[in-house]
């Protein structure tokens, strides 16, 4: 998924300890019986509960689990959204995050028929917070509901058996065939026209996170959908504000993985000042900031609020798309060409040092990450130069697209569109508002030739990398995840046979070399795009949170284990 | 001359009395022009901040020169990577950051902050320091000065020759011309200023302006690319329209009685040589005082509207673009903003000193000022 460096969720410290304990006393009302307490306590992990989290956050694009691929969403869903199985809500640092647990399902699945069919049985009882219950059907409403909203996640669906009619025509799908569900029995089931390495993982994500029958087959936003998880999204104003309450039909303890929480209430204010933000933090008006800190400030925060700050190597890859498609990055001598035209230490200086310069597209916490030596493209004006005559693109007009409201992606930009110019193009360059850029970059009418993106691992499997992103079978005319249009077919064919393994030999050694190799291929022999680092966030807390409770799982913050001091 | 008859009382000219006195040279009258040249040589305050303000001007206009020979770097070229010797020592213009290994662990180390300004330490380079991309910041105030002063002034000739025709028309033919003129100036003066330009900038920055028909295989009409600067030009000519043309309107309906124009109509004068040749040379004082003043507007406009983005595109420097973009940095790299606020409030400052002078000049009971939300 695109874009992490909005994590801000503050806390507010508006809300005096004393009060908070008055209010404890007074025990508002809240979840009798077996429903989660909605006032001040103790977990029984020994972490407490508070009334109120205030927090700043990045905006996003969408606040709906069937549409949204932004960070910024995805860190509020893993609490509300839940799937059939989850990852872990655990801290990397100190234990597997990687790993998937059962979810709305009792397990994390049956597998039979050689990897090709998958069979869930949901937990009983389990209500959405409109008081729905959630049934197995919904599963596959949920996912038709994809493909009828153009879904930037239907691509992971196209090996579901019965799924090519609504692939042709995703806003017309009606059924798929391959999803068997029992209201009664409860049961699930997931036929797969073949083997899927990742396709657990991709059970996980919000796409496939389960939302009521009666949801709209369209962006639904005001609320959003019902939640199914410990806490519901109680309202959105985009780019502005949302709120998030319990789920007052979440039973304690209801799935293992997922901790109850303990806000009562998170209330956050939207902006993609990182500036702002962080002053908002700071000031003590909110306490958490969910962007990235000022890239130009870090000594400055870390000198005076060091306990409070928090950095974490995240599983992403900052990169330029290149695109296959158009003049003059149709040309392999001006991709490589840009490749030695961007020195990636200047880009990692941008990001005020957040960051580990990179030339391999995977990056170096998989297994399967083989750093790719000798340096494939060290820093090299004169020859991007030469590469460029060469190529016999010089002088074209290239449009470099940027984010224009994040001040280092827009320096970004900037930086790239310099560099164009050095080596000989007409570089100009597009600015579009955070909010709305990967949707414009990802629509093909766009004919976006050159730009930034970013990804963060959605699943901790290579075919989340190569497959979504590189991959020439899955390049669709909108919400399209491959900005380069990268089609190697050679290499399509091996992605396809690597990503189509069973599960048990999806993590072989050979198959591991396998997917390094097409790492190295990507890079060395076609120049697919220009990886440039690796990112490193951070999370700000105001001092009247307690950081102990902070659990970082592959790339969020959980706020729902947020707790005070 | 006049003649005293039988006790004949008349009236002389202050000229023949001057020269009845022996030897008296005759006094030559002065026109308006010569009177208000007079008025305005004698408002030294005035004329000095004309000084400054041309002051700024050539210097902008030297910018390239400044680039060349002194800085050695173009408005956008970056220098990210780049080292300059300070007192003798190389200093990186952006400081390095990164992961480090420290003592075996890996440690971050923070940098990217620019280099402040060496005030001629650094060989005549980064006088007034680096931006982020490590780019010149003295460079891009010229070349960013000479965006805005050509915006501004070309905005506002545009705009002041819209509005005097527009003003000619409404208050000359009356009627239903004068009407629709009219409310044509009031349908933009309902918009505060700025919120309009940004619509229009934004809108037209998405796929520029082309309009126009071909006329024998030749293009005729606009055809603007979103990143034009014409674009900017057009949108704050076309927003200060009614600043202009309204109180220009009013001193045009209040001279078509006057017996000049009752005069030149008499003489089979046409509508257009009443406009141009009898109308226009009575409001022409005020015309220049407006278009003096509606530069310094223009000038500030631009400058909210690039610091919003829907001016000047960025990377092209603009004063308003070069507050923009060190808005965010103001703790670490003030000068980002700090320059280029410094040269518009001098500008703005001087343009409208002189253009207070030069309305006192022409004429010194006018009231004439630029008022807009």
């Amino acid at each position: 998924m695109r874009t992490k460096r909005l994590r801000s969720v503050a806390f507010a410290l508006v809300v005096a300890a004393g009060l908070a304990l008055v209010v404890s006393a007074c025990g508002s009302g809240g979840g009798g019986g077996g429903k989660t307490g909605t006032t001040s306590g103790t977990t029984p992990n020994g972490q407490r509960t508070f009334p109120v989290l205030k927090a700043v956050w990045a905006t996003t694009d969408y606040m709906d689990p069937g549409l949204s691929y932004r960070l910024a969403s995805w860190q509020l869903f893993q609490d509300v959204y839940i799937g059939l199985v989850v990852k872990a809500h655990v801290s990397c640092q100190t234990s597997n995050c990687t790993k998937i647990e059962p979810g709305l399902a009792t397990t994390t699945g049956t597998v039979t028929d050689g990897g090709k069919d998958y069979k869930f049985t949901l937990r009983k009882g389990m209500k959405y917070s409109n008081g729905e219950t959630v049934k197995a059907s919904d599963f596959k409403h949920t996912i038709v509901r994809d493909f009828n909203m153009n879904s930037p996640g239907i691509g992971f669906f196209g090996n579901i058996v019965g799924s090519d009619a609504c692939e042709a025509n995703p806003t017309k799908c009606k059924d798929i065939s391959g999803i068997i569900t029992d209201d009664g029995a409860g049961t699930v089931e997931i036929k797969l026209k073949k083997p899927e390495s990742d396709f657990e993982f991709v059970l996980s994500i919000p796409f496939t996170s389960v939302v009521p029958s009666s949801t709209p087959n369209k962006d639904t936003e005001n609320p959003p959908p019902a939640g199914n998880g410990p806490y519901y999204i109680a309202s959105y104003n985009p780019s502005k504000s949302f709120v998030v309450k319990r789920n007052p039909n979440w039973k304690k303890h209801e799935i293992p993985a997922i901790p109850d929480g303990n806000p009562d209430e998170i209330k956050a204010v939207m902006t993609d000042d990182q500036a702002q933000s962080a002053q908002l933090v700071a000031s003590g008006q909110d306490d958490y900031d969910e962007n990235l800190l000022p890239t130009d400030q870090l000594s400055h925060y870390k000198s005076k609020f060091g306990d409070q700050i928090r950095f974490f190597t995240t599983p992403s890859t900052y990169y330029f798309f290149m695109n296959f498609r158009l003049a003059p990055f149709d040309n392999l001598k001006a991709r490589q060409a840009v490749n030695y035209a961007v020195d990636r230490q200047q880009l990692v200086n941008l990001r005020g040092g957040l960051g580990v310069p990179t030339y391999n597209f995977l990056p170096p916490s998989y297994p399967q990450y083989k750093k790719i030596t000798p340096n494939p493209y060290p820093y090299n004006l004169q020859k991007a130069k030469q590469l460029v005559k060469q190529s016999g693109t010089a002088g074209q007009t290239v449009t470099v697209y940027t984010i224009s409201d994040v001040a280092v992606d827009l320096s970004t930009g900037e930086y790239l569109q310099g560099q164009l110019k050095k080596i000989g193009y007409n570089a100009k360059l597009k600015a579009i508002a955070g909010a709305n850029y990967f949707t414009i970059v990802g629509n093909q009418a766009t004919k976006a030739q050159i730009g930034f993106t970013d990804w963060f691992e959605d699943y901790p499997y290579p075919s989340d990398w190569f497959n979504v992103l590189q991959n020439g079978d899955r390049i669709t005319k909108v919400h399209n995840n491959n900005y380069g249009n990268v089609d190697v077919k050679s290499l399509n064919t091996q992605m396809n046979k690597l990503a189509s393994l069973p599960p048990n030999q999806a993590l072989s050694a050979s198959t591991n070399a396998k997917w390094a190799a097409i790492d190295r291929d990507l890079m060395v022999k076609y120049a697919s795009s220009v990886p440039y680092l690796n990112g490193i966030l951070t999370s700000f807390f105001s001092t009247r949170m307690n950081v102990d409770c902070d659990i970082y799982d592959d790339n969020n913050d959980d706020v729902a284990q947020f707790c005070t001091k | 001359m006049a003649t005293t008859g039988q006790e004949e009382f008349t009236l002389d000219t202050a000229a023949e009395l001057a020269a009845e006195e022996g030897g008296a040279k005759a006094i030559q009258g002065k026109s308006p022009w010569a009177i208000a040249g007079r008025r305005l040589r004698r408002n030294y305050v005035a004329l000095s901040f004309l000084g400054v303000f041309v002051l700024v001007v050539v210097c902008c206009l030297l910018a390239p020169l400044y680039a060349s020979h002194v800085s050695h770097l173009g408005e956008n070229d970056t220098n990210s990577g780049g080292v300059v010797t300070v007192h003798g020592q190389p200093v990186h213009v952006i400081s390095q950051g990164g992961t480090k290994i420290v003592n075996g662990q890996p440690k971050i180390v923070f940098g990217g902050i620019p280099i402040g300004p060496q005030w001629g330490a650094a060989g005549g380079q980064y006088i007034l320091g680096a931006d982020e991309l490590g780019r010149d910041i003295g460079t891009r105030l010229l070349f960013g000065g000479r965006n805005s002063l050509f915006i501004g002034v070309t905005a506002a000739a545009i705009s002041t020759a819209l509005s005097v025709i527009l003003a000619l028309l409404a208050g000359y033919f009356g009627g239903l011309v004068d009407w629709v003129i009219s409310r044509f100036f009031d349908l933009i003066w309902a918009f505060p200023v700025v919120l309009l330009g940004i619509a229009l900038g934004t809108a037209l920055s998405v796929n520029g302006f082309h309009h126009g028909f071909h006329l024998f295989g030749v293009f005729i009409g606009l055809n603007l690319s979103g990143s034009s600067l014409w674009i900017t030009i057009l949108v704050i000519a076309f927003v200060f329209i009614p600043y202009i043309g309204r109180p220009l309107r009013g001193q045009v309906l209040a001279l078509r009685n006057r017996e000049f124009v009752e005069a030149a109509t008499a003489q089979g004068a046409g509508s257009v040589r009443i406009m141009f040749t009898e109308l226009l040379p009575n409001i022409a004082s005020s015309v220049l005082v407006l278009f003096t003043l509606i530069i310094a507007n223009a000038i500030l406009t631009e400058v909210g509207l690039s610091f919003l983005g829907a001016g000047v595109r960025l990377p092209n420097p603009s004063w308003g673009t070069m507050i923009g973009e060190g808005s965010d940095k103001l703790s670490t790299a003030p000068g980002l903003s700090l320059f280029p606020g410094i040269a518009i409030a001098i500008t703005v400052l001087a343009i409208n000193v002189f253009g207070d002078g030069l309305r006192d000049a022409l004429d010194p009971r006018a009231k004439i000022r630029i008022e807009h939300g």
